[in-house]
């Protein structure tokens, strides 16, 4: 045997060695695909809980932005002086993703979510036709919510809503606020037919804040609600009550009553998200405005402050922020307690209000008081309303109780003041300037949004 | 003639040259010519055979040769090769060798097996060798090479002791591919890889704008002992390294770890003491008056009770002020008999950090052998062991009020914030202070938060060479290399419930375990045949093979939050996650290339291709072809005072991978109230994916003149990169945030290195040579298929990167337009090397011009009207007011820097005093005095212009928050051989 031979089939054994041993197909080995055509039960289920959690993403936080924004809260972060800067004095930069560029990429994640599930549960064999319109119900209904989040944050006429298709396609055509508007209208009663519609149980089972509201008969309650609140916002008062009179909405007797709604859940347990807002009063980064302290009515006693300020903020050690002049805080953050403490998405207290507001705005300010003196009562420990009752000054009592039984919960101060244009009346800590601080009517659309157009 | 050598390739049975029976014994001695003293380790080597003779400590030899006229070869390292005719009647040669100083002689690596001589080489290939790596001690390999590769640009991210540095050649070669280059350790292919140390759980750094890890990791080429290496080789870009393929795009450094040599065993020990001291310091305002004081902090109450006129404390001296003693104690033993030669090593070395409980220790050990079995079949067996342990502490961004010059920016410098007893031996969490101004105590942080990095790393090659055929005109050689390359990575992070910032998440104490595992297999086989035409005549290198690569990273992160006291381990926290990673990656390549030396050895013509295929293409079946050409001639004196000139050109191919799953679109996945879901992960990635492809072309000139006393080296290059890999921002309104795809985009870089050596003393008692580089590059981006897209940094209003066609790839934007470049416009250095007599002195000086940083940490001084220059005109104050006017341009900032590298003053005691201090048995000993980064001028703000927030990046480096500040060495060696 010539060395050749020799060399060449040792040549060849290493080759068919190497050949043998090499599998070049590697699949991710890291993370499931997303959901294709035909899935099974428990895909339909990881898929629908998977959108609960992506629209989650932006709970706690739009919770933050909208206190700062409404002036509800000051967060003294020593890592990040935006959050007294750009926040409070501007400019709002487009091109930061957790401050003025914020409250856009998350809820679209989510209604991209929400688009990939609804192309493909029709052919979800494993679901009855009744699974798959109740799939389709909620997922719609949480589309809503998303982009009407969008739309709370952004005033302006660039909102994408033909959106979550390829990736690779030129981004979805800006379109008008009211044409946005009008989409997460279509949106919510879409959803409930296809509610009604859909059986007696979802596929998939919801989490603890969704208790009551866990069927799809049950969940057209929440939509409903959503449907309401949407209703007040574009001024449809008459469409608001109607609404409410399908929504969860309770005459309440105890502070429980009020509490009655739709939470998103927050858990320190494993894989879960602790609830970011939850801090030790004592020494977090998130402070109260002292200004809630401030305009806040007396109780029955004539001593104690509004319950509803006592039960969310406690005293702490002053501390202050900003440049170049300081802000000052000596008010701690109770209203979130623990990791595990949910977030409301809409709850009762809010409706009552909400009819209340409807109520004003059909020119009856004195069914407007009834229920504002609901909440004053059983939630704020205060006594019913003595003051005038005409339009301007029911509504600036709706707008106080707006503000303190809804605080930290998601814009709402922020939100009321500015459709009302009486945003001024929440500025009173704010600092001169220059720069002076500013109430925003909105946040700009990102710099990522605008620069591929 | 390609088809003739393929024929010779082929026509394998010529018989074996084989050594005539008679026998005559040849003495002699070999010199060196410069300074006539007797050369040791030289090798006398009878041409057409394999008779090697090697010469001993005092340069004598004696050589069993046969009858008949002979040509020896007389080779020695360093020392420009000799051939001498012998004829038949003669018995003693003397040989006197030129000293090499420019390397001409060296063999340069420019195949997977093959190589050639410096003089012939048609690329700029950078070699470093043992005695410029170990000028100065240096902690990990890169430091070592700072200011030696003309072409690259090597950059620590942070001062942090344990490593962490980039290494770039030739700019900009990619944006969004694989940074790294290809690091060959003994012909197997090493991970570099860097793996977070879980210290995100605590700075919460992500969660702020920007998902890309700021945990200050280490790349792990920091486990390399750099006593161990005999040599480097850079390859710089495609046109050396396109037999290397798809993943050389990033450079490839060849390194060669020491082998024994035939003789007696030959000890080497060296003992070195030193320390560390911080380099720099950022200071803080001085507030004149309690009113000034009160102007800034407005907590009336604290700031009166702890404000005293004029007493300030220093919080960076009281952390990073440490001075803690550094040792390193190097042992090596080399030789070996005519068959089995061996060189063993090991070192232990312990770095004191400048900071409170931070540090580096190392411990290694290497043995390589070879071993002749008989028939031309020679196995060369290297293993080495590395074990590390590096505490780093707490830097770069955070969001949780947790990195050192992230609190000191919004604490005035009038708090007390050391224990009261802190000189006590058992100190508590609660013997500190609570620093009322921030959320964390930095001083209680670093006394007991823990941040170990535990690293096991064993690499073993085995190579087998077989020598089929050797005779005066054939050479046929197989060589078959096996290799594996396995660490093991365990990250210890500890923060534990007492310390002030603790509580703020609701959940008081962190513990983080990672244990992280990364295998790189390595098969490879090639053959080489090389044709002589004899004496000057025409030499023919052939070869071709294979190389088999399989990767396997797999890192794991046990995350427990709400800790009792004490307690260490994540399984009894109340709050519990999980995090893990798997990349496996399996390449397969296919090469050949043929060398061709003409025209009396002036001429040189090399082509090769290389095919690769790999498993993190979008097609894994699909292989892709990287082609190179070169050339060059030798003009032999060609006019007046020029010795030698050089013709140089050479193209070539080289491909850059993706990051690992660039392919996939992966989901994510959580839970919600024990239900687990999964939704759209924020990045779209593309099925199709494939290699960047770079082609390079590069030409030069290389001379030497007056009498070998100058080199002159001069090399220009023009890379060319397409099918650029971008990771596109999209209209967040898509639903995802990025997409990484191979677009049609391309990135040119032009640029120009040149190096002067000069040489101009060379006596017995005197030698000095002197060495100068220079770079410049400027990248292009020449195509962009996709609108322009900002990357990296945090806002554009505090900084970030804008690609855009037609635009340098390292432009800085901010709110007002372009506000810098991170490319410098040139680097230089300057090293020079004086042996007087017994006296050895060595420095390096490297310079950077230009090159721009975004300092956010200054950005956080001002905001806390916190900075030293705060009231100063022109100061603190002036910056964020035109920050806030909406400029960024205050904090975007020239980091250009002049260091001296390193110093290394050396003493070598004469036969006399060595034997009269050692004994008799001590052959040589020398004393050292050595520093590294002792000085540095920069108009940069900041700590230090060497500073990556994000650790390696393709681009979006020189980025400057809160870092690990940087610190200076100085060491007392002894080096004693027996």
């Amino acid at each position: 045997m010539t060395p050749l031979v020799k060399v060449s089939r040792l040549v060849l054994a290493l080759i068919a060695v190497g050949g043998a041993a090499c599998d070049f197909e590697i699949a991710n080995p890291n993370s499931p695909d997303i959901i294709g055509e035909n899935p099974n039960r428990s895909q339909v289920a990881a898929s629908s809980i998977g959108l609960l959690i992506a629209t989650r993403s932006d709970v706690a936080d739009w919770a933050l932005d909208g206190a700062l924004l409404g002036r509800e809260a000051y967060r003294f972060d020593g890592s990040d002086p935006r959050f007294t800067g750009e926040m409070m004095q501007g400019p709002l930069d487009p091109g930061s993703r957790a401050f003025g560029g914020d409250h856009w990429a998350e809820p679209y994640a989510a209604i991209r979510s929400a688009n990939n599930l609804l192309a493909v549960i029709g052919t979800a064999t494993a679901l009855t036709a009744e699974e798959q319109n109740a799939v389709r119900g909620y997922a719609h209904t949480l589309q809503a919510y998303n982009l009407l989040i969008v739309l709370d944050a952004h005033t302006q006429d660039q909102i994408p809503i033909d959106v979550g298709t390829d990736v690779t396609a030129p981004p979805a055509p800006l379109a008008t606020n009211a044409e946005a508007y009008t989409r997460v209208i279509q949106l919510l009663d879409g959803a409930v037919p296809e509610l009604v519609g859909g059986g007696a149980a979802f596929p998939f089972t919801l989490p603890a804040g969704f208790s009551g509201f866990n069927t799809p008969a049950t969940f057209v309650q929440f939509n409903r609600a959503l449907r309401a609140r949407v209703a007040v916002y574009r001024a449809d008062y008459a469409g608001a009550l109607t609404a409410l009179g399908e929504s969860f909405i309770l005459t309440p007797i105890t502070p429980l009553d009020l509490d009655l709604g739709v939470y998103m859940d927050f858990s320190a347990g494993a894989g879960d998200l602790p609830n970011p807002l939850a801090q030790d009063p004592r020494v977090g980064e998130n402070f109260g405005n002292p200004l809630l302290r401030t305009q806040a009515q007396l109780q029955a006693d004539g001593v104690s402050l509004d319950r509803r300020f006592l039960t969310k903020l406690v005293p702490r050690d002053l501390r202050s922020a900003g440049t170049p002049q300081a802000l000052n805080s000596d008010l701690g953050w109770i209203r979130y307690p623990s990791p595990n403490s949910p977030i409301p998405l809409i709850k009762n207290e809010e409706l009552i209000l909400l009819r209340a507001e409807a109520n004003l705005g059909l020119l009856n300010p004195g069914a407007a008081v009834t229920d504002i003196n609901l909440v004053r009562t059983i939630s704020g420990g205060l006594p019913v309303y003595g003051g005038p009752v005409d339009q301007a000054s029911v509504l600036a009592e709706l707008l106080y109780n707006k503000r303190y039984s809804l605080m930290y919960e998601g814009a709402h101060s922020w939100i009321d003041y500015r459709r009302y244009g009486l945003t001024a009346l929440l500025t009173g800590l704010d600092r001169p300037g220059p720069p002076p601080d500013t109430i925003f009517p909105t946040l700009p659309i990102p710099t990522a949004e605008l620069l591929p157009r | 003639m390609v088809f003739r050598v393929f024929g010779t390739f082929l026509l394998l049975f010529l018989p074996v040259h084989l050594a005539a029976a008679q026998v005559r014994q040849i003495t002699g001695r070999v010199t060196n010519a410069a300074t006539g003293q007797g050369l040791a380790e030289a090798t006398i080597a009878v041409n057409g055979t394999r008779i090697v003779g090697q010469t001993g400590t005092d340069g004598n030899f004696v050589l069993n040769a046969p009858d008949g006229d002979l040509n020896l070869v007389v080779r020695g390292i360093g020392y420009k090769r000799q051939e001498v005719a012998l004829p038949e009647s003669q018995r003693t040669v003397n040989v006197a060798l030129e000293p090499d100083v420019f390397k001409l002689e060296e063999i340069v690596i420019t195949g997977q097996a093959t190589g050639v001589a410096r003089q012939n080489l048609p690329n700029a290939v950078a070699t470093v060798d043992a005695g410029e790596l170990t000028r100065a001690p240096a902690q990990t390999l890169e430091s070592a090479l700072q200011g030696k590769i003309p072409g690259a640009l090597i950059q620590a991210n942070s001062g942090a002791p344990g490593g962490g540095y980039q290494l770039s050649l030739r700019g900009v070669s990619t944006i969004n591919g694989s940074t790294d280059p290809l690091y060959v350790v003994d012909g197997i292919v090493i991970s570099n890889a860097a793996i977070p140390n879980g210290a995100n759980a605590v700075t919460q750094a992500q969660a702020g704008g920007n998902p890309r890890n700021q945990d200050n990791a280490v790349n792990r080429i920091a486990d390399l002992n750099p006593e161990d290496i005999e040599q480097i080789e850079v390859l710089k870009g495609g046109s050396a390294a396109a037999i290397y393929g798809s993943k050389a795009t990033n450079g490839v450094v060849i390194i060669t770890t020491k082998k024994g040599r035939q003789g007696k065993p030959q000890f080497n020990i060296s003992q070195r003491f030193g320390f560390s001291s911080r380099a720099n310091e950022l200071g803080s305002r001085n507030f004149a008056t309690l009113a000034e004081a009160l102007s800034v902090f407005t907590d009336t109450a604290t700031v009166t009770a702890l404000y005293q006129p004029g007493r300030s404390f220093n919080f960076e001296e009281e952390i990073y002020g440490k001075k803690g003693l550094s040792y390193e104690t190097n042992a090596s033993v080399s030789g070996g008999s005519e068959n089995t030669q061996y060189y063993i090593s090991g070192l232990v070395k312990k770095d004191a950090g400048i900071a409170t409980n931070t540090g580096y220790d190392k411990q290694a050990l290497r043995s390589n052998l070879t071993q002749e079995l008989g028939a031309g079949v020679q196995v060369q067996v290297n293993l080495s062991g590395t074990h590390s342990v590096s505490d780093r502490g707490v830097s770069n961004n955070d969001n949780s009020g947790t990195s050192p010059f992230l609190v000191f920016p919004f604490t005035p410098n009038f708090v007390d914030l050391a224990a009261a007893n802190a000189n006590a031996e058992n100190l508590q969490p609660g013997d500190f202070p609570r620093n009322p101004f921030e959320r964390s105590n930095p001083l209680q942080t670093f006394q007991f938060l823990k941040n170990d990095e535990d690293v096991w790393r064993l690499m073993g090659t085995s190579t087998l060479r077989w020598s089929v055929l050797q005779s005066a005109r054939h050479s046929l050689q197989f060589m078959g290399v096996g290799g594996v390359d396995y660490f093991q990575q365990d990250n210890n992070f500890v923060s534990p419930p007492e310390l002030q910032f603790e509580p703020n998440d609701g959940q008081p104490g962190t513990v983080v375990l990672s244990k992280s595992s990364n295998r790189n297999l390595n098969l490879s086989f090639n053959g080489t045949h090389t044709f002589t035409g004899g004496g000057e005549g025409p030499q023919f290198t052939t070869s071709a093979g294979f190389q088999y690569e399989e990767r396997r990273l797999f890192a794991t992160q046990v995350i427990g939050r709400n800790l009792l006291t004490g307690q260490q381990s994540p399984q009894q926290a109340a709050s519990q996650s999980v995090l893990s990673n798997i990349q496996p990656v399996r390449d397969l390549g296919f090469f050949a290339q043929e060398e061709v030396l003409l025209a009396g050895q002036k001429l040189l013509l090399t082509a090769g291709v290389r095919a690769d295929r790999s498993s993190s293409n979008g097609d894994p079946g699909k292989y892709f072809f990287y082609p190179k050409l070169a050339a060059s001639y030798r003009f032999v004196r060609p006019f007046g005072g020029v010795d030698e000139l050089k013709l140089r050109g050479a193209y070539g191919q080289t491909g850059n991978r993706a990051q690992f799953g660039a392919l996939f679109s992966p989901d994510t996945t959580a839970t919600i109230g024990g239900n687990s879901g999964t939704f759209i992960g924020n990045r779209a990635g593309d099925p199709n994916i494939k290699p960047e492809r770079q082609e390079e072309f590069e030409g030069g000139i290389d001379a030497t003149f007056a009498n070998g006393r100058a080199e002159l080296t001069l090399t220009g290059y023009q890379r060319n990169i397409k099918d650029l890999l971008l990771e596109q921002t999209l209209a967040p309104s898509s639903g995802q945030e990025n997409r990484i795809f191979s677009s049609a985009s391309t990135l040119r870089n032009r640029g120009v290195e040149a190096s002067l050596t000069l040489s101009p003393v060379r006596s017995a008692s005197v030698n000095w040579v002197f060495r100068t580089t220079f770079f410049a590059n400027r990248s292009k981006i020449t195509r962009l298929t996709v609108p322009t897209f900002q990357t990296g940094g945090f806002a554009l209003s505090l900084g970030t990167y804008q690609l855009e066609q037609d635009s340098s790839a390292t432009q800085i934007f901010g709110s007002e337009g372009k506000v810098g470049d991170a490319t410098p416009d040139f680097q230089m250095s300057f090293s020079n090397d004086i042996d007087f007599n017994r006296f050895t002195l060595g420095f390096l000086v490297d310079w950077k011009k230009g090159g721009d940083i975004i300092n956010l940490t200054q950005f956080l001084y001002d905001a806390g009207q916190n900075s030293v220059d705060f009231v100063e005109p022109g100061g603190g104050a002036a910056r964020i007011a035109r920050f806030g006017e909406g400029f960024t341009q205050p904090y975007v900032q020239d980091g250009s820097y002049l260091k001296l590298r390193e110093v290394n003053l050396s003493y070598n005691l004469s036969d006399r005093t060595t034997a009269a201090i050692f004994g008799s048995a001590i052959r040589t000993a020398r004393i050292s005095l050595t520093g590294r980064n002792l000085l540095r001028v920069t108009p940069y703000d900041g700590l230090d212009p060497e500073v990556s927030n994000f650790g390696n990046q393709a681009i979006v480096r020189n980025i400057d928050v809160a870092p690990f500040p940087p610190s200076r060495s100085f060491y007392f060696s002894i080096d004693l051989g027996f």
